[in-house]
C-alpha cells in the first residue's frame, strides 16, 4: 500500500489524500453545475442544454428504475451521486498529484474506504425508503419474508449488495489506476523502447480507463436505484 | 476490529464520515444552485408546450369556424347584391314605362285641349262671322233698297240664308 498521511481527530482517523480529492471532485462538480445553470431561460442554449442533458440521464436512470413520480424525490440525489462518482472515477485519471511518496490526489473512489461509503449511503437510503414506507414494525418484518427462517439469507442479502456494491466501482477504479501506473513505471525503466511502446498502451489504457469509470459510474448508481426500489415495491 | 478489512486498507471511519458529509453538503448546494431553477423551468416548459399545443388547437378550430362564417356572409352579401341590382334594374323599368306612359297621356290631353280650343275658335269666329254679316247685310240692304228693314226681319233672313250656307257646307 501506499504511504498515507493521516490525523486524528475526535478520536477518528482522517486521511488527508482522500479529503482534498474528495474536495477537488466536490468542487468541480459543484463548478460544472453552478456554471451552466447561470441566466437559465425558456428558450435553452450551450451550457444551459447540457445541464439539462445531465439531469435528464440521470432522471432516466431514475425513472427506468423506480416506481413513477420518484423523480422527485429522487432524481437530485441520483443526479449528485452520478456525477459525483463519475468525477472521482476519472480525476486520477488526470491528475494524480504525490509528494514525498504520499498520494494527495487521486481518484477517491480507488480507495476502498470512499467507494464502501458510498455503497453504505446508498442501502441506508433503501433502508430508509422502507422505514419510511412500511414504519419500523413493517421495514424489519420484510426480512421474515416469505419465510421466517430466510432471515439470515436476508440479511446476508443486504450485506453482500453492499460489498459488491463499493467493491466493484472500487475495484474497477484501482485496478485501472494501478495499471496506468504500472504502464508509467514501464515507460521509464528501459530507455527509448519501453517509452516508444508504452506512450500509446498508456494512452489506450487511460481511454478505456474513462468508459471504465463512466461505466461504473453508471452502474453505481442505476443498482442503487434498484436496490431502493426492491424496498419500495415490496408489498406489505 | 475493522481495520484491514479489505486488501489491507486501513478502515477510516473519519474518511467515510467525511465523505458522507461532504455528499451531503454537495447535494444540499447543488439543489439551492441548479437543481430546483432546472427542473421548475423543465416543468415550466413542459406545462407551456402542453398548453401551447392545447391553444394552438383551439386557435384552429377558431380559425376554421370563423373563415366558414366570413364565407357565408360573402355568399349572402353576394346575393344581396345581386337583389339589389335586379330590384333597381326592375324598378327602372317601372319607371320608365312610368314616364313613358304619362308623357303619352299629357300628349293625349294637349292634343284634346288644343283641338277642343280649335273647335272653339271655330266657333267663335263663326258666330262672330255671323254677328258682322247680319249687321253688314243690314247696312248694305238699308242703302241698297233704301227700305227700312226691321232687324228682327233682317236676322230672320240671314238666319235662314247662314242655314241654308250651313247646309251647303255639310254637304
Amino acid at each position: 500500500m501506499e504511504a498515507t498521511r493521516t490525523f486524528q481527530f475526535l478520536g477518528l482517523t482522517f486521511n488527508v489524500g482522500n479529503m482534498i480529492s474528495g474536495v477537488i471532485v466536490a468542487a468541480i462538480v459543484l463548478g460544472l453545475v453552478f456554471i451552466c445553470s447561470r441566466h437559465l431561460q425558456m428558450k435553452p442554449s450551450g451550457k444551459q442544454n447540457l445541464l439539462e442533458a445531465m439531469v435528464d440521464f440521470t432522471n432516466g436512470i431514475v425513472k427506468s428504475t423506480l416506481p413513477s413520480g420518484s423523480t422527485r424525490s429522487y432524481g437530485l440525489w441520483a443526479f449528485t451521486l452520478f456525477y459525483f462518482i463519475l468525477i472521482s472515477n476519472l480525476l486520477g485519471l488526470f491528475l494524480h498529484i504525490e509528494i514525498g511518496g504520499v498520494v494527495y490526489v487521486k481518484s477517491p473512489t480507488a480507495d476502498p474506504i470512499v467507494a464502501m461509503s458510498f455503497a453504505l449511503m446508498s442501502l441506508l437510503l433503501a433502508q430508509y425508503s422502507s422505514v419510511k414506507k412500511l414504519g419500523y414494525k413493517g421495514h424489519f418484518a420484510t426480512y421474515m419474508q416469505p419465510i421466517s427462517f430466510l432471515l439470515p439469507v436476508n440479511l446476508m442479502e443486504e450485506l453482500t449488495n453492499f460489498l459488491t456494491l463499493g467493491i466493484r466501482v472500487y475495484g474497477n477504479i484501482f485496478a485501472g489506476e494501478l495499471l496506468a501506473g504500472l504502464i508509467a513505471k514501464l515507460a521509464f525503466s528501459g530507455g527509448i523502447l519501453t517509452f516508444a511502446v508504452s506512450v500509446p498502451l498508456e494512452l489506450a489504457w487511460q481511454g478505456f480507463s474513462v468508459f471504465i469509470g463512466c461505466i461504473q459510474a453508471y452502474v453505481f448508481v442505476t443498482l442503487s436505484c434498484v436496490y431502493v426500489s426492491q424496498k419500495l415495491s415490496i408489498e406489505e | 476490529m475493522f481495520t484491514h478489512l479489505i486488501v489491507g486498507a486501513t478502515f477510516n471511519i473519519g474518511d467515510a464520515l467525511f465523505y458522507a458529509v461532504l455528499f451531503i453538503i454537495l447535494m444540499w448546494i447543488v439543489k439551492l444552485v441548479a437543481w430546483k431553477p432546472i427542473t421548475q423551468l423543465m416543468q415550466n416548459r413542459a406545462d407551456k408546450i402542453s398548453s401551447d399545443i392545447d391553444s394552438a388547437e383551439t386557435a384552429r378550430n377558431n380559425a376554421a369556424a370563423l373563415e366558414k362564417k366570413r364565407q357565408a356572409a360573402l355568399q349572402q352579401s353576394q346575393a344581396e347584391a345581386s337583389d339589389i341590382i335586379t330590384q333597381a334594374q326592375q324598378s327602372g323599368d317601372n319607371r320608365r314605362a312610368e314616364i313613358i306612359s304619362t308623357a303619352q297621356a299629357d300628349a293625349q290631353t294637349l292634343k284634346a285641349n288644343a283641338q277642343k280650343d280649335i273647335q272653339q275658335q271655330q266657333q267663335d269666329a263663326l258666330v262672330n262671322s255671323k254677328n258682322n254679316v247680319a249687321d253688314l247685310s243690314i247696312e248694305i240692304a238699308s242703302k241698297i233698297i233704301q227700305k227700312n228693314l226691321t232687324a228682327a226681319d233682317q236676322k230672320a233672313l240671314i238666319d235662314s240664308y247662314i242655314e241654308g250656307l250651313g247646309s251647303h257646307e255639310s254637304k
